[in-house]
């Protein structure tokens, strides 16, 4: 009985330590602060908005400002530029990708620079966050 | 009076003729691969990005000479031998690259419009297909290629999404965000993503500045996603072709040949000396050599391929 448990405990310990070793190998991801699940149709509502944006992109989370930039690459990559009213001074930097086999995927940044905090469009299980994050994670010198 | 200012319109546009303007040479570090940063010394216009908070940038030259890009150029392209990448100075290259695998480095005296750093980056912007520069301000630099080498190796690291190489003591609590290497003092490495000044900088695999409990193996994250990169194929075997290249004149200070293809090439003194470098193109090429270069040299070409050598005598 006392070899079973050492047994079972060592091999408790073995694959503690490897799952351990796999989460620290890993692709680093950033430690956040706050996240917002925001849905692919709100993320797309932004690139057929006139240049004055306003839309709800999560509960408690509007979006507001103007389209300073668009940017068009083939069809493949659209970018926008707008200046967040409702975060002063603040600036949304969004890109659409469309792959060759038709897939949307999106990616954003929300920042001022200078500022403490920023945002980042992040993808996890095919769900979008902006996770709040510290800043020198996203613009570094 | 008209007669004045006929002769002063007539003189200015012999100037602008004339005067010759410092030209970026046109350099490849690895021509076919897609992937591309491109090194912009001439100055540049900047709008519609993340750093246009205060509306449009106007980029100085960087002021440096054609010799001096060639060799910041060199150094960067060096850390990079490892990936499928191409380190470029040619801005068409540029625009052929796949705008999700491109990046452009501004290389401009002053960045006043950002603070007192020796550059900044958006970090992953290698991917992002919206055309953010990365920048490094070169008068923060003392003008020393060396570290603004260093500086846009570091600035292009956080392009392809690598974080600070941080040091931590046994608690985990940050020591310094910026590694120097001082992990073993007697050690002459320091991290790339650290401060890659003042020891023979590195790609590292250690703790980021986002925490202790991450690992940032540098050469791993930037060959991989969302980069996708790769690494170079390895040339087992270079095939010598020494009559790919025929000398056609040879004078003190100038070379003429006409090159059967494209290569890189170098030219040596007899005591390993590079006097100069660049690239052959197909057809009639030209290479200056500056004085002093007297005595017998090597002329050594290669493109990933084919690689020969010729001896010079006289030059």
């Amino acid at each position: 009985m006392k070899t079973l448990k050492t047994i079972l405990t060592g091999f408790t310990l073995i694959l503690c330590q490897q799952l351990c070793a796999q989460q620290t190998d890993s692709a680093p991801d950033l430690p956040y602060s706050n996240k917002i699940e925001i849905s692919p149709d709100a993320l797309e509502k932004l690139f057929h908005s006139p240049d004055d944006v306003a839309i709800v992109l999560a509960p408690g989370f509007e979006l507001k400002g103007k389209v300073k930039n668009r940017t068009d690459h083939g069809n493949s990559v659209t970018s926008l530029l707008i200046d967040v009213a409702s975060r002063p001074g603040g600036t949304l930097s969004i890109s659409r990708y469309q792959d060759a086999g038709g897939k949307i995927y999106y990616s954003a940044h929300l920042l001022k620079l200078h500022e403490h905090e920023g945002m980042l469009l992040v993808e996890k299980d095919k769900r979008y966050y902006f996770i709040e994050t510290q800043q020198r994670f996203l613009v570094s010198e | 009076m008209k007669t004045l200012r006929y002769h002063i319109l007539i003189c200015s546009f012999v100037l602008a003729v004339v005067v010759p303007r410092a030209q970026t040479p046109l350099l490849n570090s690895y021509s076919p691969a897609q992937p591309t940063v491109y090194l912009v010394f001439d100055g540049a216009e900047v709008d519609g990005t993340i750093w246009n908070e205060q509306g449009k940038i106007l980029a100085d030259p960087a002021g440096l000479s054609p010799s001096t890009i060639t060799w910041i150029h060199h150094l960067i392209a060096e850390h990079f031998t490892l990936f499928n990448l191409n380190v470029t100075t040619d801005p068409a290259v540029y625009l052929r690259a796949p705008v999700q695998q491109r990046v452009k480095v501004i290389f401009t005296p002053s960045g006043t419009w950002y603070g007192n750093v020796s550059g900044v980056s958006a970090i992953g912007s290698f991917v992002w297909g919206d055309d953010t520069p990365a920048w490094v301000f070169t008068g923060m630099l003392s003008n020393d290629p060396s570290f603004i080498a260093n500086a846009a190796v570091h600035q292009i690291g956080h392009t392809l999404g690598l974080q600070h190489q941080s040091l931590y003591d046994s608690y985990g609590i940050m020591i310094t965000e910026l590694s120097g290497g001082e992990t073993n003092i007697f050690s002459s490495q320091a991290p790339l993503m650290g401060i890659p000044f003042y020891k023979k900088a590195g790609w590292t695999n250690g703790h980021p500045s986002t925490g202790p409990q991450y690992v940032q193996n540098d050469t791993a994250a930037i060959a991989g996603a969302p980069n996708a990169i790769g690494y170079r194929k390895v040339i087992t075997e270079e095939k010598q072709d020494d009559n790919a290249i025929f000398i056609e004149r040879n004078r003190p200070g100038n070379v003429q040949l006409i090159s059967m293809g494209n290569f890189n090439f170098r030219l040596i003194d007899m005591s390993g000396r590079i006097l100069t470098q660049g690239e052959l193109r197909t057809g009639f090429n030209e290479i200056h050599v500056h004085n002093g270069s007297t005595g017998v040299l090597v002329l050594q070409w290669s493109d990933g391929n084919r690689s020969g050598s010729q001896k010079l005598m006289g030059l």
